[in-house]
């Protein structure tokens, strides 16, 4: 089998599925309408607070871009789930691992690119309504925190993936992982510090942070979401390898 | 050689066996049909040749090899399992693209396939607004994209309208005659009787029959003939004479148990009764199979433990 085929073949997959390929538009899509709507409004006035942290309050957007960077990864992986799919799919590419690997490859790369374009274009972006307090790309830790954004971004879309091929629905991974980032993750964070660093959103987030407090510093942080979305990556390989289509 | 060969092939889902012992070597050069009643394995023992499921064991080769281990087999192997099983969302093109694309199936296969499925008209449009039979459609310009040598297809009539009922015998007998391998389930009797040369009989798993269609029409349909006279009071009377069961037929015609044309028309002419017409009944598949099912006590059970078909 060649390799550049199914990776082809893969993307052929993404593109053609309303739901993945609108998830993935959305990511930049999202952020830069959230994007435009807060900073020339509040963005000034947000800035003007005392303890204002103009880098991390740059990235606001990015926690709408994560929502879809979940609901890429998760619809992505799901349509081989709808209605034994995945028979045809594997019947094409009877070799599982690089049928899993290509998926994958495709899903962190095409989260990577949508990634790095929106956090790039939302700090810019929102910069130019931020008059005095406009900050560039060589404010100490932007430059770390465009680029870390849109890994960020990725891993949250494969960690999505991952999740997904284990319990083969974006329903399922949707309803846990959403509420789990806007709430629970939340509230946790605000009350324990600690374990709560190492969750999977906290942590990475970290990297968007001028002086990340805690101990595990931008790319430490980074790296612990690495971490949740090779594993969730795993288990699902595991799925895929055991399983019967 | 491309033929399909199962040997021994078990598969348990948890402690109910879906297929038990199978062994059968499905031919090029002619179309096999696949039959028994629903949950007797057929789609199971697809997916086992196809490598999507694991056998608990025995195997399952084609042209030697485990499926898993053909490089870009949609070049040598098309299946259809479940018409529905496409993306609603993808078009049929794109649904055709990916596929053809991933064996590296050239671009004017997906266009040539549509074409030959009647779908080419409606190639750019979403497959959830298909109608069952436009699906069964595409499912089989699937299964024909890298113009494969041996072909499976599940029960690939349903929901086909008449002309497409047509068009898949036609496909079926031209497909057998290029010296391919098929193989087609079916639980449709008269429909499998029309295109099968060879029959492959699973019931609860095991293999009932594995043999061609005519010695399975003659080993399990009992003889019969029928026979049109003008003077039927003595031909009744010889026939009986003779041992025969004879029975009168709605039209006029007389039935003749258990006999052969041959003897009837050398008794009939022996004593100078004149026949206008003499045949033997030809029994159809559909007896020929409840004959064999009848024969294996297990199906006078209502209904059989083993999953429905997915």
């Amino acid at each position: 089998m060649a390799t550049t085929a199914v990776l082809h073949s893969e993307w052929i997959k993404i593109r053609s599925v309303r739901a993945s390929f609108g998830s993935l538009i959305a990511i930049f899509a999202v952020t830069l309408a959230i994007t435009l709507m807060v900073f020339p409004t509040v963005g000034q006035a947000e800035a003007d607070n005392p303890g204002a942290e103009p880098l991390f309050n740059a990235f606001y957007a990015l926690n709408f871009a994560q929502i879809a960077a979940i609901s890429f990864g998760a619809t992505a992986v799901s349509s081989e789930y709808l209605n034994g799919a995945l028979r045809i799919s594997l019947a094409a590419v009877p070799h599982r691992g690089l049928f899993y690997a290509a998926k994958t490859a495709i899903v962190g790369a095409a989260a990577l690119i949508a990634g790095l374009v929106t956090s790039h274009a939302t700090f810019l972006v929102g910069q130019a309504f931020m008059g005095e307090y406009t900050i560039g790309l060589s404010h100490p830790g932007a430059l770390r925190a465009c680029i870390g954004g849109g890994i960020y971004l990725a891993l949250m879309a494969l960690f999505a993936a991952g999740l997904t091929v284990l319990l083969r629905s974006a329903v399922a991974v949707l309803s846990i992982l959403i509420p789990f980032i806007l709430i629970v993750s939340f509230v946790v964070g605000d009350v324990a510090n600690g374990a709560a660093e190492y969750l999977p959103d906290r942590a990475g987030q970290q990297v968007l942070h001028q002086d990340p407090v805690g101990s595990l510093g931008p790319w430490g942080g980074l790296a612990v979401t690495a971490v949740w979305a090779g594993a969730a990556l795993l288990a699902g390989w595991w799925a895929v390898r055991r399983r019967d289509a | 050689m491309t033929s399909i060969d199962v040997k021994d092939l078990t598969k348990e889902y948890g402690t109910t066996r879906a297929v038990d012992r199978l062994t059968f070597t499905v031919e090029p050069g002619r179309v096999t049909g696949f039959l028994g009643p629903n949950g007797a394995g057929k789609s199971t023992t697809m997916r086992l040749v196809l490598a999507l499921d694991r056998p608990t064991s025995g195997t399952a080769t084609i042209g030697g090899r485990p499926y898993a281990t053909i490089d870009e087999p949609l070049r040598h192997v098309g299946a259809l399992l479940d018409a529905q099983a496409a993306h609603g969302s993808r078009t049929a093109r794109n649904h055709l693209r990916a596929l053809a694309v991933s064996n590296r199936i050239p671009a004017r296969r997906v266009d040539a396939v549509l074409e030959e499925a009647g779908l080419a008209s409606v190639a750019g449009r979403r497959i959830k607004t298909f109608s069952l039979g436009m699906r069964q459609r595409l499912g089989i310009a699937a299964a024909l994209l890298g113009d494969p040598q041996v072909v499976l297809l599940d029960e690939p009539s349903n929901g086909l309208d008449p002309e497409g009922i047509i068009w898949i015998r036609e496909l079926l007998r031209r497909l057998a005659r290029e010296g391919r391998t098929v193989l087609v389930s079916s639980h449709l009797m008269s429909e499998t009787a029309s295109f099968a040369d060879h029959l492959v009989v699973l019931g609860r798993g095991r293999l009932l029959a594995d043999t061609s269609m005519q010695d399975f029409l003659d080993a399990h349909s009992h003889a019969r003939v029928r026979v049109r006279t003008t003077d039927p009071a003595r031909l009744r009377a010889t026939l009986v004479r003779k041992g025969y069961e004879v029975a009168q037929s709605d039209d006029g015609r007389w039935l003749v148990d258990g006999a052969k044309a041959e003897e009837i028309g050398a008794l009939a002419a022996g004593e100078g009764i004149p026949i206008l017409e003499l045949a033997d009944e030809q029994a159809s598949l559909e007896q020929a199979y409840l004959a064999l099912t009848a024969d294996d006590t297990e199906f006078t059970a209502v209904s059989p433990t083993t999953p429905q078909e997915v």
